[in-house]
């Protein structure tokens, strides 16, 4: 472990921007603290909590063109260059990349999300205080887990315990300047833990339960669950015309959306409520862990935080683990 | 040509030819710019009406005999689609899906039950097994459209039907069409009446998902065992490769694990279809 101090550390952000653009929890107004391009190192805020959305827009964004096209001119593509620092990720939002990493890069890649992915240094940060939502640990990870970072820094009493990961990471480091850590690793906090293992098994005996009639009862299908998840991915791509010619835009979207699934013949797979949050629940975790061998989830509490009618997945999890939504 | 690396970019493709088939469906002839598109019948193809959207179409017709689809119009992209003519652009990616498994058919009398647009998969395979009609036995055809005006390929009918062995019927759903002499009937009963024999049989079906419902149940009470049933599955789609999830059925991707699935599969699948 290497040390950080405060005073080197603003020195660190402003060699760190001269390499490429550097990407960190801002705050941009009273409680609001969001991940976003620094100009001023000042302007980086290393205590925040959880930000209401995780920084997966900076590889997956909530809005972007995939290319313009005219008959005249053919193809347009915005670039994607330039080195990046997304600095003081968390190790929920470090392990949402990762999730997202299964998707996006299986064959064929994504090549939009790839370039951004390679082009990216992702330096964590560690937790000292949990959030009561916060439920990390379910999945294998914990406040000080630095195995999806390419560096990690735990805050301690006058600066930062840094650790580079990666080759990407050391070259980040090798920016600051550092001193050999006399300051012992600080403990974690405590974060609740729910044991997921079985999860998968037991929800496919409950899909058909009257449970998720009871659930979604309350749902708006408002599906701010899904663009506050940093693991959720689906999208929608549309058309829109310009001066001669389209513009094609991929944006974030929801299983929760009515329309989703409708078809054109008006046939909808998921007609009802329940049946898109239980898409919710079972894609993240049956299906995925299925596809690719990990639950998609990251234990960050976000759904639970903002859903404006509680709907909280570590009660679904519970219900599920207990067999209880099958009881009426 | 920026294609290549990004399975986001379709090629080009220039509109050659432009049918009616029916009030509502027209056959799109397709000749690709540059580039070439390797398909199987069963696969589709995501068409670009650019600056109105994408949508999927099965191809329908043989990779040998061009780039041909049969499409109904629906809403903006298929309307978009109906509105050009030759020498228009198109955007054209894939092939996405999986295949009908047609060897595995060899030596076996094959059904073919169709509704409405659902002939254009099945064309392709119509057309394979007049070619090869040595290799496959009997060839039974069932095609249901609501009114005479509405089948689709009624110029190739009496080839369909004249290719030895084979057999072709037609049936329209309401009466009221007073030169129809053929069947008025929906397409599973005229299954239930036909009472195609399971032994040594493949029956494939295609159509709105309730006419496939009720066709399955028809074949089981016949005998077929579901692995004898194959279908092809509709489905929203945005990107093909599995990534949008918007055509998951439980934990299937109609984009990748089908479109055609077995009778067998789709009882396994979580979510009704
Ligand atoms: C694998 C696959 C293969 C396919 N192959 C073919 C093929 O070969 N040929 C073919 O013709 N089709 C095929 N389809 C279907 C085709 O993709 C759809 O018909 C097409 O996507 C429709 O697109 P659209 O933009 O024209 O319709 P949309 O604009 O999406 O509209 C669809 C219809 O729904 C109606 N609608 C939309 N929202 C509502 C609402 N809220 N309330 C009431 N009505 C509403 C619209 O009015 C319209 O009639 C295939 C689909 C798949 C998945
Ligand atoms: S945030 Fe809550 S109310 Fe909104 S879609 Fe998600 S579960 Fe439903
Ligand atoms: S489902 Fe909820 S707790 Fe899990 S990663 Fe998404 S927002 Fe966080």
């Amino acid at each position: 472990m290497k040390f950080i101090s405060d005073k080197n550390l603003r020195k660190w952000l402003e060699s760190l921007m001269g390499i490429g653009s550097l990407i960190a929890p801002m705050d941009l107004g009273p409680g609001l603290t969001l991940f976003s391009q620094i100009r001023d190192p000042g302007d980086v805020n290393l205590e925040y909590e959880t930000t209401p959305i995780p920084p997966k827009d900076l590889f997956f964004p909530s809005s972007e063109a995939l290319f313009r096209f005219s008959p005249s001119r053919g193809y347009e593509i915005p670039e994607i260059d330039g080195e990046a620092f997304l600095l003081g990720i968390r190790p929920c939002d470090a392990l949402g990349i990762r999730l997202m990493d299964f998707p996006f890069l299986s064959e064929p890649a994504d090549p939009r999300y790839e370039r951004r992915r390679r082009r990216t240094t992702l330096i964590g940060l560690g937790c000292i205080k949990a959030r009561p939502e916060c439920f990390c640990t379910s999945f294998g990870i914990g406040p000080f887990d630095a195995s999806n970072a390419d560096a990690f820094l735990i805050p301690v009493k006058g600066g930062f315990l840094a650790e580079a990961r990666t080759e990407k990471g050391a070259k980040a480091l090798a920016a600051a300047e550092l001193e050999e850590a006399s300051i012992p690793i600080p403990k974690p906090p405590e974060v609740p833990s729910i044991d997921v293992g079985a999860v998968r098994e037991v929800a496919l005996s409950l899909f058909n339960s009257p449970y998720w009639e009871r659930l979604a009862d309350r749902c708006l299908s408002c599906k701010l669950c899904a663009y506050v998840c940093p693991s959720c991915y689906c999208f929608d791509i549309r058309d829109y015309p310009i001066r001669d010619g389209a513009e094609r835009i991929r944006s974030w979207d929801s299983c929760q959306s009515p329309l989703f699934s409708r078809q054109a013949s008006g046939y909808d797979p998921r007609q009802t409520k329940a049946s898109r949050l239980r898409n919710r629940f079972y894609h993240k975790f049956s299906y995925f862990p299925g596809e690719f061998g990990a639950f998609g989830c990251t234990g960050c509490g976000r759904c639970v935080r903002y859903c404006p009618v509680n709907i909280d997945v570590r009660e679904v999890l519970l219900a599920i683990l207990r067999g209880e939504a099958k009881v009426a | 040509m920026p294609k290549g690396s990004d399975p986001f970019l379709p090629l080009l493709a220039e509109v050659a030819e432009v049918r009616d088939l029916t009030p509502d469906i027209k056959l799109l002839r397709l000749s690709l710019r540059e580039g070439r598109i390797d398909y199987r019948p069963g696969q589709f193809a995501i068409l670009s009406a650019f600056g109105v959207g994408e949508a999927p179409f099965t191809f329908a017709s043989l990779p040998e005999e061009g780039l041909e689809f049969a499409i109904r119009r629906m809403g903006t992209v298929t309307n978009a689609l109906h509105n050009l003519g030759p020498g228009d652009l198109v955007g054209i990616r894939g092939p996405y899906g999986n295949t009908f498994p047609l060897e595995d058919y060899e030596g076996k009398d094959i059904i073919i039950i169709g509704g409405g647009i659902g002939i254009a998969p099945l064309r392709p395979l119509i057309h394979w097994f007049i070619k090869h009609r040595g290799d496959y036995g009997s060839l039974l055809i069932i095609y249901g459209a609501r009114t005479p005006r509405d089948f689709a390929f009624s110029d190739e009918f009496d080839a369909w039907a004249g290719a030895g062995g084979a057999r072709l019927e037609l049936a329209i759903d309401p009466p009221g069409s007073p030169d129809w002499r053929g069947r008025v009937a929906l397409v599973p009963a005229v299954v239930k009446e036909l009472k195609p024999s399971p032994k040594n049989s493949i029956a494939i079906t295609c159509g709105p998902p309730i006419m496939i419902h009720y066709v399955i149940e028809e074949l089981r009470a016949l005998g077929f065992s579901p692995g004898q049933i194959v279908t092809t599955l509709e489905a929203k789609m945005k990107c093909g490769m599995g990534k949008c999830m918007r055509c998951n059925v439980g934990d299937k991707y109609v984009c990748k694990d089908g479109p055609v699935f077995t009778a067998d599969q789709i009882s396994r699948l979580l979510e009704a279809f």
